[in-house]
Formats: structure tokens, C-alpha cells, sequence
């Protein structure tokens, strides 16, 4: 979705909310009025987690004495120069302003030996101290919010944090209503306004050290300031709102990762997960490794009613391979169904009054019921065929899948009898639901599996 | 009437090329373009080089929109919207849609992010026995290499305005109601429902209601019961600070967005859309709107 500027102050962005089912917490939820930074060091001595955090406060406190102080005396840079030459990172050749070296540049040299947060956080220290005014520190921030997924930090609130550290502090605060009123210094806004909204984009929330930083840079009423205010209301009106929660770290584990979306689609309690065959590898006589597929299965107990019901004469289809999203990581299921039934084979069942809770056993009584009480959808009922079993394996080929069906006949004996028709297709299907008239295409095959138990 | 623009024309062909030959499916692009994508050149012709005239189109839409000029008049005979003034009033579920047929379709309008420069794609189609819609297509997240451009990797499915005689503007009047339901179908992806309603004046143009429609996957079909009470208001894509609730009472579309920033494919299938009243349902807004947030 394109934006421009100017849609950037005016709130969150909608879509990002949909994925935001996250886990992290808001360490303290209090609204702090202006910290002042004696304020700060007091509440280090007291608040103990924040206290690390704080304690640099007190350090930024001091090196912003510093900042103001610098504007008349230029021998802190020197310093500053030799204190970077001190960290031994090789970068001291390319001085401050000197070089046409990119700030990207910086990470890309620093992700040779490794792309870590480690790596990422001394990038990020070797830029504050090399110049005590940070020059240049706006574009230093985008060129590091574009490399933090390279890093595999985009989802640490803290890194989030000393990314806006790298503001000088009161600087940019408006001090008359005038410059409160205009856009003071807007570049810097924007940026600040980037940085959170990288934050919205990965479903972090801010914690009161982004706040604390914000209003030291920018003040209370900043753009910034009202963006992270947006986040704080929004986010956790949207945190549960999710009724199918997929949790942020999938299981590594194929064989889980498989029960977790069996499970997920199933949509029935009792409906239980069988695995049919283990991940193994063996060496054949041959020499060759022969690598067995895992064989993830799940049926519930309506669905095995069902299919003892089904005419024998009828085959089943095992079809897929089908897709399921779970966040950013996309599964496949293949499922056990039979075609619809026509209307001239339907039976109409009896329902068993014992079972049923919507149908009591007597009811004489003499109500008048007319259109208002109608809840009902005027709507036909889409005719699709049951599905019996759904089943997940490491290889989707039909030796595999047969596998699958044979395991599932020590609960389901009438399988043997009944024919079973793979309709498998070789890359991943896009399209749930046609098994339309043209299977002539796909790979058929006729496997009549008389087994006889 | 007689009008065609030559956007709509080209956008046929080329959704003709793009989708597999099947009748029935309705091409990504075709919605209107009023977007200028960032360094394309200005359209400078004048407005009566567009005009096409063709007389046998002409006569077309004289019919049409006196039939339907005739059926607005005789409806109100009946009662309101053509129904009986009993069925009006005691109600308690309507459906809207339901695709039960090609025309169905026709009420639809799919769009993607290649009208920003993207490239996904999006396709409707009738799935099995031509009883539901399915929207299905790939999303590519990658921005276009305009400069400007920083997200993208949107599909959306929007319902057409429906529209009185001599294109007057006809909306849904869903005030006895309280509910949205629908009966869907994906694949694990989030969407988000999107609900635009008559605006007063034209900065509120792009006023839109929003809400998310979350799928679980699977092979089973999926009923989902949204009040209109959690619908928030968004603008641009943006979350408003002064949030205000949906009123029922003028509908223009009904809209289903995807924008995950995942790429890959996806699908969605909706079996029929309803509102329903749903009686134990009391709240009136689900966000506080007495301040505005976060307050001044």
C-alpha cells in the first residue's frame, strides 16, 4: 500500500493489527509524566529490572552534558576519534564526514564474520561514539532498520530501543509554542516515526524505556510521542483477538510441527492424532540410505462413524496436496473424502432423540412462531463429500500416502473394501476444491486395495 | 451509458491473458484507477477525446435504466426494497450474497497490487459445482522499484456499488441488524473485512470500517459471526484517533482484504454472506469514542 508522508503522523496502519497476536508484555503500563533525568537516577536505585537501562540514562546524561558542552570545544573529538580507534574494529580509517563509505557499508563489513545481534550492537556502538554530535545519524537509523532483518534482530525490542538512543537527547525538543506548533525538526520526526513503525510492522510492543527515550528526544506532544501512544492503545485491544492463535516460534520439529496443523484444522476436540510411521533413516543391503517419511494422521470419532456408514461400492479419494498458512511457514495435508452423495442414495436419518440436544425428547407446547423468531439463513446447503481423515507426511508420493491408508484400516476395517483412488498432483495444489472434471491430467491412478485382513 | 473508457477495455484483454481459459473468471484488474503510480506521466487528453459513442449502446442503457426506473416504482407498491412491510419489520436474517452462478460474480471486483506497480495476482472463480466464490491468487510482497513506494503485497475482493436507475447511487440498509455473518473457507491466512460507507463530505472519501477475518485452514467450512460493533475506522489504511461506529444505515461495499506480508499463495473461499440480528449482542461500539485517543 503506497503512503505518503504525510499519512505517516496520522495513526497505524490497519492491516499490520490483523497479525499482531504477539506475545510480549508491557513491563509497566503507569503513565510517566515528563522523566526528568534526576527522576530517572532516583527510580534506578528502586526499580530494579529497569535498572540497567536507567543506569545508562544516567551515562547518556552525562555525555549530553557533554554534546552541549562540545559545540565550543573541539578537542572532544579527538578523543571520541581515539576512543573508536580503541575498539579495534578497523574503522578508524574512514573518519567522520570524511569518507563517501555508506553507513550500509558499515554493516555489510561488519556481517562478514558474523550477522548477530552482538554484530549489530557493535555496529550500532561504533557509530555513538564516533562522533560526539552524531552526525549523520538519521541516515545511519534507516540504513540500520533496513539491515535488521539480515541481522535476524527485528523482533528485539531492545535493539528497537538503541536504534532511538542514537538521537541526541533535548535537542530536538520544541522549547516555545511556536516551534511546538510547526513540524520541529520533521526529518528526525520521521525517522523516529520509521523506527516505531518497524516496531507496529513486527507486532513489538513498546516498553517505558522507548517512552523515556522519546520524550528526551523529542518531547511530550512529538509526532513520535503520538505514534507510540497509537501503539499502546491498539495493540492490546488487538492482542487476543485471534480466535485460531498460531504461536510465534513453530516447532522445529517436523513430526510436532505436523500435530500442531492437524490439530488446528481438525476443529474437534476428540478428534485424535495418530502417527502412522517415524522419521527414520536406514541403510539398505545396497548401501544407499533409504529415508522413511513421517505419516501424521488425524480422524475423530464422528468421522470413523461416517465412514463405517459409507457404501462400499463408492470409492474414496485421497487427494492433496493442499496448503496451510501457519504465519509464515506454509504446510500441506492431504485428505481422505468421497465424492458427494446423490440425492437418490440419501437416507434420511431419524435423529436420535437421546443425543440430541436440540431436539428434546417433548415439547407440547403451543407457540406461535413467526418470522421474527426465524434465525435460520435462507440458503442451500453447498453438496461437497464427507471428509473422513486428514493426514500429513515428509513425501507426498502415493507409496507414501498408501502407507497411510493402510494404517488407517486397523481402525477402519470397511477400507478394505472399499476402493481408493489417489488423485494426487505434484506440485502443491492451488485450488482447494476442483476435482473437477478433468483428473485426466493429473497422475490417476486405480488402486483397488483389496486387502484381505 | 454510452461511454466506455479505454482503461476498462485494456484491462479485459489483459485479464484475459493472465487467467487460464475459463469462463466465469474475472480478471485482477478492472477497478478504477484513480491512483497516478509515482512517475507516471499525467493523462493531459482532453475529456472529449474519450468519448466513444456507439448508438446500439445507447439504446442498451435507455433500456436498462428505464426498467429499472420502472422497477423502482413498482417496488414501492409493495414496501420497502420490493418486500412486504411485515418482512421488513420482523426479519431477523437477510442474505446478501450467495454465488450460487456466473452472475453472482458479476457483483465483484477484484483488485491487486499491480495497480500500485506490484505483482500479485488475484483471481475469482466458481469453485466446485458453481456454489461458492473462490478468490485465490499469489501475493509477492516486493515494493515497486518507483522510489516512493515502500510497501506492498495487498488482494483485495470489493463488492460493486449497487447502483439505482440513471446511475444513481442505491445502498444497503443493514440498521436492523447487528451482525455480519459469513460462511468462508481459507487456508491459514488472515484477511481483513472491509465495510465503506456514504460520506457526507469528500476528505472522508476513503473512510473505510475495518475488521479482521481470521481463518483457520483445513478442509471443513468455517461460519463467522462478526458484530458491527468491533468495526473500527480506518482511512488510508490508517487507524483514525477519533473513532466513530459504523452506521448501518448506508452501505456502499463490503470488502476482503489480504496483506500478510507473506508471499505465496493463497485462497479463499466464501459459501454466502448474511447479517443477522443477533439479540444477546448489546454492545454499541467497541472503542471508547467520548476522547480522542491518545488524548491532546
Amino acid at each position: 500500500m503506497a503512503q505518503g508522508k504525510t499519512s505517516l503522523y496520522r495513526g497505524m496502519h490497519v492491516y499490520t493489527l490483523a497479525r499482531l497476536y504477539h506475545a510480549s508484555t508491557m513491563s509497566c503500563t503507569r503513565c510517566l509524566p515528563r522523566l526528568l533525568l534526576a527522576c530517572a537516577r532516583a527510580t534506578a536505585l528502586s526499580a530494579a529490572p529497569q535498572g540497567a537501562f536507567l543506569r545508562r540514562q544516567a551515562r547518556l546524561t552525562q555525555g549530553l552534558r557533554n554534546v552541549h558542552a562540545s559545540s565550543r570545544r573541539t578537542e572532544n573529538k579527538p578523543t571520541a576519534a581515539a576512543h573508536q580507534g580503541g575498539q579495534g574494529d578497523g574503522k578508524s580509517e574512514d573518519g567522520p564526514g570524511q569518507s563517501l563509505v555508506t553507513h550500509e557499508h558499515l554493516f555489510e563489513r561488519a556481517a562478514r564474520d558474523s550477522r548477530t545481534k552482538a554484530t549489530f550492537n557493535r555496529v550500532l556502538d561504533v557509530f555513538v561514539k564516533r562522533d560526539i554530535r552524531r552526525r549523520g545519524h538519521v541516515e545511519f537509523i534507516y540504513a540500520a532498520l533496513k539491515k535488521m532483518p539480515e541481522f535476524g534482530v527485528e523482533r528485539d525490542l531492545s535493539v528497537y530501543n538503541r536504534l532511538l538512543d542514537i538521537f541526541p537527547k533535548e535537542v530536538f525538543v520544541p522549547r516555545n509554542f511556536i516551534q511546538r506548533m510547526f513540524n520541529h525538526y520533521p526529518r528526525q520526526q520521521e525517522c523516529a516515526i520509521q523506527i516505531l513503525e518497524e516496531m507496529e510492522n513486527h507486532g513489538i510492543m513498546p516498553n517505558i524505556e522507548t517512552k523515556v527515550l522519546l520524550v528526551q528526544i523529542f518531547g511530550e506532544k512529538s509526532h513520535p510521542m503520538r505514534k507510540y501512544q497509537r501503539l499502546l492503545y491498539w495493540f492490546p485491544k488487538f492482542k487476543h483477538v485471534n480466535p485460531y492463535p498460531v504461536p510465534h516460534e513453530l516447532p522445529q520439529d517436523p513430526l510436532d510441527l505436523a500435530r500442531l496443523s492437524l490439530k488446528r484444522i481438525a476443529n474437534s476436540l476428540d478428534a485424535k492424532v495418530t502417527v502412522y510411521q517415524m522419521p527414520s533413516t536406514d541403510i539398505s543391503e545396497m548401501g544407499e540410505q533409504v529415508s522413511e517419511p513421517f505419516v501424521v494422521g488425524i480422524q475423530s470419532p464422528e468421522q470413523r462413524l461416517l465412514l463405517a456408514e459409507h457404501n462400499p461400492s463408492r470409492p474414496v479419494f485421497v487427494e492433496g496436496p493442499f496448503p496451510l498458512w501457519l504465519r509464515k511457514t506454509c504446510v500441506y495435508y492431504y485428505i481422505l473424502r468421497a465424492d458427494p452423495v446423490p440425492p437418490e442414495e440419501k437416507v434420511e436419518k431419524p435423529i436420535d432423540l437421546e443425543r440430541s440436544f436440540f431436539y428434546p425428547l417433548h415439547l407440547d407446547l403451543d407457540l406461535e412462531r413467526d418470522l421474527g423468531d426465524d434465525d435460520s439463513f435462507d440458503v442451500d446447503e453447498v453438496e461437497e463429500g464427507t471428509v473422513f481423515a486428514m493426514c500429513m507426511t515428509g513425501l507426498g508420493d502415493q507409496a507414501t500416502l498408501a502407507k497411510w491408508i493402510t494404517g488407517l484400516q486397523e481402525t477402519n476395517p470397511i477400507l478394505g473394501r472399499i476402493p481408493t483412488v489417489f488423485r494426487l498432483e505434484s506440485g502443491p495444489r492451488e485450488i482447494q476444491s476442483t476435482s473437477e472434471p478433468e483428473p485426466t491430467a493429473e497422475e490417476e491412478h486405480l488402486q483397488s486395495q483389496e486387502m484381505k485382513q | 451509458m454510452a461511454l466506455s473508457t479505454s482503461t476498462r477495455l485494456g484491462a479485459c484483454r489483459l485479464g484475459s491473458r493472465l487467467t487460464p481459459p475459463c469462463w466465469g473468471v474475472v480478471s485482477t484488474r478492472g477497478a478504477a484507477q484513480s491512483y497516478r503510480r509515482p512517475g507516471q506521466p499525467q493523462d493531459n487528453t482532453p475529456p472529449w477525446k474519450k468519448i466513444r459513442f456507439s448508438f446500439p449502446k445507447g439504446v442498451e442503457g435507455v433500456k436498462k435504466h428505464f426498467g429499472l426506473l420502472k422497477q423502482e416504482m413498482v417496488e414501492r407498491w409493495v414496501g420497502p426494497e420490493g418486500r412486504s412491510l411485515r418482512e421488513h419489520m420482523l426479519e431477523q436474517t437477510k442474505l446478501l450474497w450467495e454465488f450460487r452462478g456466473p452472475e453472482s460474480l458479476e457483483q465483484w471486483v477484484v483488485s491487486s497490487d499491480q495497480e500500485i506497480g506490484g505483482k500479485s495476482e488475484a483471481y475469482l472463480k466458481l469453485g466446485r459445482n458453481n456454489q461458492t466464490c473462490l478468490l485465490y491468487g499469489t501475493l509477492y510482497t516486493a515494493p515497486p522499484r518507483d522510489g516512493e513506494t515502500r510497501y506492498s503485497g495487498y488482494c483485495t475482493l470489493r463488492s460493486r456499488q449497487p447502483l439505482n436507475a440513471f446511475d444513481r447511487k442505491k445502498h444497503h440498509d443493514w440498521s436492523s441488524f447487528n451482525t455480519l455473518h459469513l460462511r468462508i473457507r481459507g487456508d491459514g491466512r488472515p484477511w481483513m473485512i472491509n465495510i465503506a460507507t456514504e460520506t457526507y463530505f469528500s476528505h472522508q472519501r476513503d473512510d473505510m470500517y475495518n475488521y479482521f477475518l481470521f481463518t483457520r485452514g483445513g478442509p471443513f467450512w468455517q461460519d463467522v459471526k462478526i458484530p458491527f460493533s468491533k468495526f473500527f475506522l480506518s482511512s488510508r489504511g490508517r487507524i483514525q484517533d477519533n473513532q466513530h461506529p459504523l452506521w448501518l444505515d448506508k452501505i456502499n461495499t463490503i470488502g476482503f482484504t489480504l496483506g500478510d506480508k507473506t508471499d505465496g499463495p493463497f485462497q479463499l473461499e466464501i459459501d454466502f454472506i448474511a447479517v443477522c440480528n443477533d439479540r444477546a449482542h448489546a454492545e454499541e461500539f467497541a472503542y471508547e469514542k467520548y476522547k480522542r485517543n491518545p488524548e491532546v
